[in-house]
Parts: C-alpha cells; sequence; structure tokens
C-alpha cells in the first residue's frame, strides 16, 4: 500500500492523484488538507471567473472539496486527471447552484441527483500523464485563439463577450470561434 | 447504431464547461447516451477545463476555511451510501437501444416497441401530448431553472411536415425515432441538429413511420399560422 506522498514543494499531478486515492484508502485527512491548499483556491478563482461573487464561490469551493472527500473511491488515477476530476465537481456544483437559484418549485430532486451523479461517472476522463498534454495542446494555440477558449469557457453569452474583447464585429467572433475550437479538437485528438 | 448528426464544438465546449442553459443541455446529455464519439470530445474539452483549473491564478480563502471544512467531513468516505454507481458506464456502452427509463413516458405519447423515452427525461415532468395539427402532437417538457429555453416533445405522423417556425436563438432537435430530412440532409434516430437563428425551415417526416423527436430552443420560437396560436399557451 501506498501512502500519501512526502509533502515538499509544489504538487504535481501524480502527487495530487496520489492524495486523492489516500482519502478514498485510509480516510487521510492530511491528505485532504494538503489537496484542499492545493485546489480551493484555485476552484474559487474557477468559479468568480465564470461570475460568481467572492463569497459564493468561497462557499462552493469548500463543498467541492467536502464532494471530494465524499466521493474519493469513484476516484480512479489511471483514468482521470486530478485536476480534471475536481473541475467536474466544481463544474456540477456550481449547475446545481444556479439551477436552486433560478427556480424553487418542486422538481424529482432525486432523479436530477442521480442524472447528475451518472454524468460524474463519465467524467472519469483521460489518464493522468496527459494532463501536461493537454496543456501542451492549449499552448499550441494562437494568442487569440487561447482567449477564444478562455472566454467560451467561463462566459455564458461567449460570442459577445468574444466580440468586445477583441473588437471585432459579432459576426466575425462566431467564425473565429469556430476555427479556434476545430484546431483544438484537432490538437487534443493527436494526443492518442 | 450510428449517428450521423452531432452537436457542434462549440455546444460541446459549453457543456463541458457547464455554461450550455438546461434546456439544450438535456438534448446534449440525450445526444451523449447514444454517442461515443462525442462523449470521447466532451472528456477532452473537461480536460482543458482541468488545465485551466489548474492555471487558474490561486484566490486565497478565509484563514479559517480549511479548519472549518475538516470539522465538516463526514466519516471515512465509503462507497456504501453513495449510490450503487460502480457499474454506470455499462448501459452508456449499450448504445441507444439500451438507453431506456423505467418511467413511462407523457400521456399521448406513442413509441413502437423496443424504443423507450432516453433517460435523461426520467427526471422532467412531462406535460401530455395534444394534437396541434393534422398528425402533429406536442407536449412540453418542463425545464423550469432554464427561463430562457423552451423544450418540447414531438410526434409527428408519417410525411407530416414539423411546422414551418423560426426562431431568436439556436434550436436543438433530437431525434427518439423515426426520421425526417431537410434541405440540409437526413436525419435518423440518436442524430442531434443544431439550427441558426436564421433558418426557417420546415422539415419533413419520413414516409415509412411516425418521428418522435424533442426540440429545445433558445429563444422563443415563433410557428407561423394556426399552429403558432393553438401552441401560444405552451410558450
Amino acid at each position: 500500500m501506498s501512502a500519501a506522498p512526502p509533502a515538499s514543494g509544489p504538487e504535481t499531478g501524480a502527487d495530487l492523484s496520489a492524495l486523492i486515492v489516500a482519502i478514498a484508502r485510509d480516510a487521510d485527512r492530511d491528505a485532504f488538507a494538503r489537496l484542499f491548499r492545493h485546489f480551493a483556491p484555485r476552484v474559487k478563482a474557477f468559479l468568480m471567473r465564470g461570475g460568481l461573487s467572492a463569497n459564493a464561490a468561497e462557499e462552493l469551493a469548500q463543498e467541492t472539496l467536502l464532494a471530494v472527500w465524499r466521493k474519493a473511491a469513484y476516484f480512479d488515477p489511471a483514468r482521470a486527471a486530478a485536476s480534471t476530476w475536481i473541475f467536474t465537481i466544481a463544474r456540477n456544483l456550481s449547475i446545481d447552484l444556479k439551477r436552486r437559484e433560478r427556480y424553487t418549485g418542486t422538481v424529482d430532486a432525486e432523479a436530477l441527483e442521480e442524472a447528475a451523479d451518472e454524468a460524474s461517472g463519465e467524467t472519469i476522463l483521460m489518464s493522468a500523464e496527459r494532463e501536461a498534454r493537454v496543456r501542451a495542446a492549449l499552448a499550441r494555440l494562437s494568442e487569440e485563439q487561447a482567449t477564444i477558449v478562455r472566454l467560451s469557457f467561463f462566459q455564458e453569452k461567449p460570442h459577445s463577450q468574444i466580440a468586445q474583447e477583441l473588437g471585432i464585429p459579432l459576426g466575425t467572433a462566431k467564425s473565429r470561434v469556430r476555427l479556434a475550437l476545430s484546431r483544438l479538437r484537432t490538437l487534443l485528438e493527436d494526443l492518442k | 447504431m450510428s449517428v450521423h448528426s452531432h452537436p457542434g464544438d462549440e455546444t460541446l465546449l459549453r457543456h463541458a464547461a457547464g455554461t450550455l442553459p438546461a434546456g439544450p443541455r438535456l438534448l446534449v446529455e440525450t445526444h451523449l447516451q447514444g454517442c461515443p464519439a462525442c462523449r470521447i470530445t466532451l472528456r477532452r474539452f473537461e480536460a482543458v477545463g482541468g488545465a485551466l483549473l489548474e492555471a487558474a491564478e490561486p484566490v486565497a480563502l478565509a484563514s479559517d476555511a480549511l479548519a472549518r471544512t475538516l470539522a465538516r467531513l463526514g466519516p471515512a468516505p465509503t462507497t456504501t451510501g453513495l449510490r450503487a454507481g460502480g457499474a454506470r458506464p455499462d448501459h452508456l456502452e449499450a448504445g441507444f437501444a439500451g438507453v431506456a427509463t423505467a418511467r413511462r413516458g407523457p400521456e399521448g405519447l406513442w413509441l413502437p416497441d423496443g424504443v423507450r423515452l432516453p433517460r435523461p427525461l426520467a427526471a422532467r415532468r412531462i406535460g401530455a401530448l395534444m394534437p396541434v395539427a393534422p398528425g402533429v402532437r406536442v407536449g412540453r417538457v418542463h425545464v423550469p431553472e432554464d427561463a430562457q429555453s423552451s423544450v418540447f416533445l414531438f410526434q409527428i405522423g408519417p410525411g407530416r411536415a414539423i411546422p414551418r417556425h423560426t426562431h431568436a436563438g439556436t434550436e436543438y432537435t433530437h431525434v427518439i425515432c423515426g426520421g425526417f430530412s431537410d434541405p440540409s440532409g437526413h436525419y435518423g434516430p440518436g442524430d442531434l441538429v443544431e439550427a441558426d437563428a436564421d433558418v426557417d425551415h420546415s422539415p419533413r417526416v419520413d414516409d415509412e413511420g411516425t418521428c418522435v423527436c424533442l426540440a429545445a430552443f433558445e429563444g422563443r420560437p415563433r410557428f407561423h399560422g394556426l399552429l403558432g396560436v393553438v401552441l401560444r399557451p405552451f410558450l
């Protein structure tokens, strides 16, 4: 059995995966604390970029890490990068939050939660060692394309935001988005 | 089953990012259940999300945030208490035919033997399908958390046209059974078709059988003629 890696210096992707495994296997609270210190401030930053207030983002970042504790047994380091797995948990909680804010009537909450759990099961993704290669693919985008990808990720109405940020007409923004995402997909497909 | 028509890159990326509104998201989820290729693209885009998260410039939490979160940790995490989900990918690999829900469809819906409503619809209340034109029945799929979209379940008889309409935003159509053609091509079960705002079209259902499809409109659709009047209470 492997204990959590020793804590020294910045965490690598493999270290972070090992921390989640340590939580699942040993209910290792020290591993949790290290994971929290690494990810909670990043999740908070990420959610704020997506439009949440600092308070809401802080709250949801903590909920995300709590969910990591509860669901750690479902994490498979051979199939997922820690960052991607935690991203999908934060994303799903963020969707839930928006749903609660916009609607307080009765829906079949049980079934919705089940659907969300299944979605997160599906998001067990690419093997951890590919994480660096995804970053490399992103680095090969032009600066404008990287901006487009980021804005497409964070904005609910990305076209108008992209048009504004790049100073181009809306119609041009649409075709640039198409080109940028097509190039991104091609670069990612090359990651066999 | 082979799927020919897929969500665009931008739609899948927005789905991965969690920014797609709930109405279209329901259709994309339905498509993903039957489309391994799009599931792979989605995973790649989610990995982009992971990379963006890792690269985010950290924003400090309150100094006691870790202590408070540690205090809230429950007992040791275990798989009991979580849903028995370990084997969940099975149905996702089973293809469209294996995608089923135990829940019966809404009143007034006809589905051929062996075809069930897609699982993502199981959590949704669907109004009874009402006749709105010869051979055309429509029921509203309730997506109350998304005020900007409307989602309908259409059942359209052989050879019938889907009523002509225009819309302010993108229209997404997912074919559950049967098929239809429009000037851009022919679409069958599992296909998801996106149509831009400026398209004014009237797809025609195959002569061979009834078509059941799910449609999501970003922005309110406007149906021409009498159907517009009939559907108004739904919109």
